[in-house]
């Protein structure tokens, strides 16, 4: 790539230069999660926070958190501590702006521990079943 | 005539009706929950009235706490918008008798054709088809069941009460049957406080072609062409255009029509749209069969299409009407000019099996440009709340012809930045530049088949987006010590 130049032309929309064609790119955000858009397209760079739930499955032996993926109403619970679950099996049924949705063992396990209940308001990223 | 207005509802749709109160010289009188203090209807509005706490049944479904609002604000209107209480006979009839003129057709109307089976009596009985489809009387798991295996599979379970695919389940296999059932039961009872459920034949490349109608209180009924709203993820519609790419002359004539003699039959007054399939896999041209699907009633989240190619303002006729005046046209000089084409953007995230994002607005610019129209009920700094439908803003292109539309719409996509909560547009754009949406050959079914392909990631940050986004993390790396905390290059106040 050649010469870059950069100006922000108003808050968080800046002008860039490339090779002399114009590409208009907004950014928005704190530093640790910094938000940008070009041509219809998001660009999110979030500075690396816990690992979630969800990317742990890759580590069988150690306790697995089954985690909210955004903030629900909790419906129903279908588990309970001690259960044995396969890959698939709908767990919890979370609501979230008037839809359901089920969340599923990732793989074949044992609940270890139910971390929620129905009507509970639980946050993104809340543990709602530890699986073992 | 109306004189202050109640809107029983939130968001874009309430910022749309109060700009049409706006027009005609009616005071508007907002209301909201704890969860939209300061959110962009309640600025907009002449009045705003706080309802009560962010759950949707203390406050925009409570009818006690609107009804009381109105009364308290002297309105002497309420109009619902949709979703909420919109197709609610019970609402409608709380409001007659709180001597609100309700604006929506009467209660005995909302209830006929709110009820799935009643509406399809009804317009068999005016000589328009419907798809094969049983109501159980018996509403057990197993009642439900036996009458998935009458229909046959693919099969459809729906809420009886409700609309917008709230309480909707698709059944293709035997083994779906037990899980779907229970689901369909809760959803339909969380949206719509009644659990009753519908069995449906499912048309697997059926076109979703509906008929706006408008009627008044002398008993005139117009029609203002046709929607198609085919393409829909988890049956909730994305992209919705007029004129429909599958209907002929004579196949709109025919549909139209029986659009008009199911709102004669419910004697239907203001604003609504029947819904039909169009079965393009028995027959191309004229011939392929269309059925009756159901009939709401209410202003729709797709209006603004039909009001681009109409050029007719179905708002404020809703509020003309509502107030006992005539319909303020004739048939005879509604026409259909030109495309228009209308995306919802949803706060969804399309790389995450489309998951409903919460969140603040940090930056959230809206086009200007010639032929686009946006409607929305947010702005910068706003919340978009984890309480309520996802929607954030309708994006509705018009141009000469469908090619031309559909060129503007992706045109106004890409210049229009919403960062702090994740969207469909890159997902909107992928479906609007897909050569099959493009030949018009996007059936109900599409995204079901197609949407795996049409999936966006990231892809890779392009080098001049990463220099923005450092450029943004350093200067706010130095922002504690210095106030002007930009790079500017170029600065027109010197």
């Amino acid at each position: 790539m050649g010469s870059v130049g950069i100006t922000e032309v108003a808050e968080g929309e800046y002008l860039v230069e490339v090779d002399g064609r114009h590409e208009r790119v907004y950014a928005a955000g704190p530093a640790h999660d910094r938000w940008a858009f070009w041509n219809g397209r998001v660009y999110r760079l979030a500075a690396q926070t816990a690992p979630r739930a969800r990317l742990r499955r890759d580590r069988p032996a150690a306790m697995q958190a089954i985690a909210a993926p955004m903030p629900a109403t909790v419906v129903k619970v279908l588990v309970s501590a001690g259960q044995t679950v396969k890959k698939g099996d709908t767990m919890v049924v979370l609501e979230a702006m008037k839809m359901e949705l089920p969340i599923r063992a990732t793989n074949d396990a044992v609940v270890a521990a139910v971390r929620c209940a129905p009507g509970d308001l639980v946050q993104a990223d809340a543990t709602l079943i530890e699986l073992t | 005539m109306i004189r202050r207005l109640l809107i029983a509802n939130r968001g874009e749709i309430a910022v749309r009706i109060i700009r049409a109160c706006r027009e005609l010289g009616v005071e508007s009188v907002a209301v909201y929950s704890e969860a939209d203090a300061g959110a962009a209807h309640v600025v907009a509005a002449d009045r705003a009235i706080a309802i009560g706490p962010a759950r949707a049944s203390d406050s925009y479904l409570s009818m006690p706490r609107i009804v009381a609002a109105a009364r308290d604000a002297q309105a002497d209107a309420v109009h619902p918008g949709y979703g909420f209480l919109a197709e609610n006979a019970v609402f409608a009839e709380a409001c007659a008798a709180a001597g609100l003129v309700f604006v929506g057709p009467p209660a005995a109307v909302i209830a006929r054709m709110g009820s799935k089976i009643e509406a399809r009596r009804l317009v068999q009985a005016a000589g328009v088809p419907v798809v094969p489809g049983d109501t159980p009387v018996d509403q057990s798991d197993d009642g439900i069941s036996a009458a998935i295996q009458r229909v046959g599979l693919p099969a459809l379970v729906k809420a009886a009460a409700g609309g917008g695919g709230k309480g909707m389940r698709r059944i293709a296999d035997p083994g779906e049957v037990l899980e779907a059932i229970p689901a369909a039961r809760r959803e339909a009872i969380a949206a719509f406080g009644d659990g009753t459920l519908y069995v449906e034949r499912l048309i697997a490349r059926g076109h979703h072609v509906e008929v706006q109608v408008f009627g008044d209180s002398r008993g005139r009924i117009v029609h203002l062409f046709e929607r198609d709203c085919s393409v829909q993820r988890r049956h909730q519609k994305i992209l919705e255009e007029s004129p429909s790419p599958v209907l002929t002359p004579v196949l709109r004539e025919r549909m139209t029509a029986a659009a008009v003699a199911c709102a004669q039959a419910a004697r239907y007054t203001n604003a609504g749209t029947v819904e039909f399939l169009v079965d393009v896999s028995r027959g191309s041209g004229d011939a392929p069969p269309f059925y009756f699907l159901e009939m709401n009633t209410r202003l729709q989240v797709e209006h603004p299409v039909t009001e681009a190619v109409t050029g007719l303002d179905l708002v404020r006729a809703q509020l003309l009407v509502a107030g006992g005046e005539p319909l303020p046209w004739d048939a005879a000089h509604i026409s259909q000019r030109g495309h228009a084409i209308e995306a919802r953007i949803y706060a969804e995230d399309p790389s995450a099996n489309f998951v409903p994002q919460a969140g603040r607005l940090l930056l959230y610019r809206e086009p200007r440009l010639p032929g686009v129209r946006i409607d929305s009920g947010v702005g910068e700094g706003s919340d978009v709340p984890v309480h309520y439908d996802p929607i954030i803003a309708k994006v509705i292109a018009s141009a000469e012809t469908r090619p031309l539309a559909m060129a503007r719409l992706s045109a106004a996509l890409r210049a229009f930045p919403i960062l702090g909560v994740r969207t469909n547009v890159p997902f909107l754009l992928r479906v609007l530049e897909d050569a099959s949406f493009q030949r018009g050959e996007m059936d109900t079914g599409f995204l079901d088949r197609e949407g795996a392909r049409l999936m966006v990631e990231d892809g890779e940050v392009p080098d001049f987006v990463k220099r923005v986004i450092a450029l943004g993390v350093q200067a706010q790396d130095v922002s504690s010590a210095q106030p002007h905390r930009t790079a500017r290059s170029w600065d027109p106040w010197g």
